[in-house]
């Protein structure tokens, strides 16, 4: 006789263990995890390029997981900045789940951080779904993507902490209406931040960097007070 | 396409409960998969297909149960499905509803011999 068992626990419990693994090694040096996702191309990688280049001038010590589904080639890139960067190559897998970030993680050298930046594999769809640890999903939204990616991918839009409007220097060229793509990531998720970047032109990186300023602040005001 | 990962995963658990359970055999897994969970049912069906196969759980049905979006009015607390996320309140117009349903992803069930 067939008897029926209620269950009630995620799909993806083994990945939220490990997620929470990872979420509690980082507290306890009150490391800043930030996920950064996006649709390929839309520029995470020269977000965190900038970003390592205007960290070098402070004493804050960073590192880079970068996943793609093949190559090493974002990891050069991020290299050259002075920071540990490590590609995870996912071999096509088109995200990067918990287990892929602890071994990872476990490789880079063992000094304490004070942010790491995980750079998902470029999609707007899977990496929604896997919790890697971190403090904050962030969605970079490139102006030539076009403005109704939050309501075609709300997952992503309602998981994300903060909305990184990219190529902004470009909006003159497109039909993209910043009015529009910030009200639909609101309608979806009505607390996200939103923050206008460009790695080329004006305004820079600059709103995106206080914004991890302000986020080291809340991390570090969550444990003890700040190393001297 | 992470539909496959995630079908291991709902075939992980269910071994584990079904071994709780004296290491029946699984006829039938309840999942429910929330309209903005990122999950194609009908991809998460072909992998699961796949996953199980000659393995002790070949033959076990997958039983999907898409659960649509649901908000909640803030205001009068009426239950509706949005169009498009708008969050006003189609019945007192009130614009603050929160969601309440369908981003999850998650086993409801098992049916055990």
């Amino acid at each position: 006789m067939a008897e029926r068992v209620e269950v009630r626990e995620g799909v993806l419990k083994e990945n939220d263990r490990i997620a929470a693994e990872l979420r509690g090694a980082l507290a306890a040096d009150r490391t800043l995890c930030l996920n950064l996702i996006s649709s390929p191309g839309a520029g995470k990688t020269s977000i965190l390029e900038g970003t390592l280049a205007a960290l070098r001038a402070t004493p804050l010590r960073a590192a880079v997981l970068t996943g793609d589904i093949q190559t090493e080639r974002d990891a050069d890139r991020l290299k050259r900045y002075g920071f540990p960067a490590l590609q995870i190559t996912t071999g096509g897998t088109c995200h990067l789940d918990a287990s892929m970030v602890k071994r990872s993680f476990a490789t880079l050298p063992p000094d304490a951080l004070d942010i790491l930046f995980i750079e998902n594999v470029g999609n707007l769809v899977c990496p929604a779904s896997y919790d890697l640890g971190e403090d904050a999903k962030v969605v970079v939204l490139s102006v030539t993507e076009g403005d109704d990616k939050p309501l075609k991918y709300p997952g992503i839009f309602r998981r994300a902490r903060l909305m990184l409007l990219h190529k902004i220097d470009l909006l003159p060229h497109t039909r993209f209406s910043r009015d529009a793509a910030v009200a639909d990531a609101r309608r979806v998720n009505p607390g996200i931040e939103v923050v206008e970047t460009s790695c080329l032109a004006e305004p820079g990186l600059g709103a995106w960097l206080r914004w991890i300023d302000g986020q080291l602040a809340i991390k570090r005001g969550a444990g003890r007070p700040a190393r001297g | 396409m992470h539909e496959l990962s995630i079908a291991q995963s709902i075939v992980d658990s269910a071994r584990e409960h079904a071994a709780l359970h004296g290491g029946r055999r699984v006829l039938r897994i309840g999942v429910r998969v929330g309209e903005i969970s990122g999950v194609s049912v009908d991809s998460l069906e072909f992998c699961f297909g796949m996953t199980v196969k000659d393995t002790d759980l070949d033959g076990a049905a997958l039983d999907l149960e898409r659960v649509p979006v649901r908000y909640r009015c803030g205001s009068c607390a009426h239950e509706f499905h949005p169009v498009e996320f708008l969050a006003d309140c189609p019945a007192c117009g009130h614009a603050g509803a929160s969601m309440v349903a369908g981003d999850e992803l998650g086993l409801s069930f098992l049916e055990l011999e």
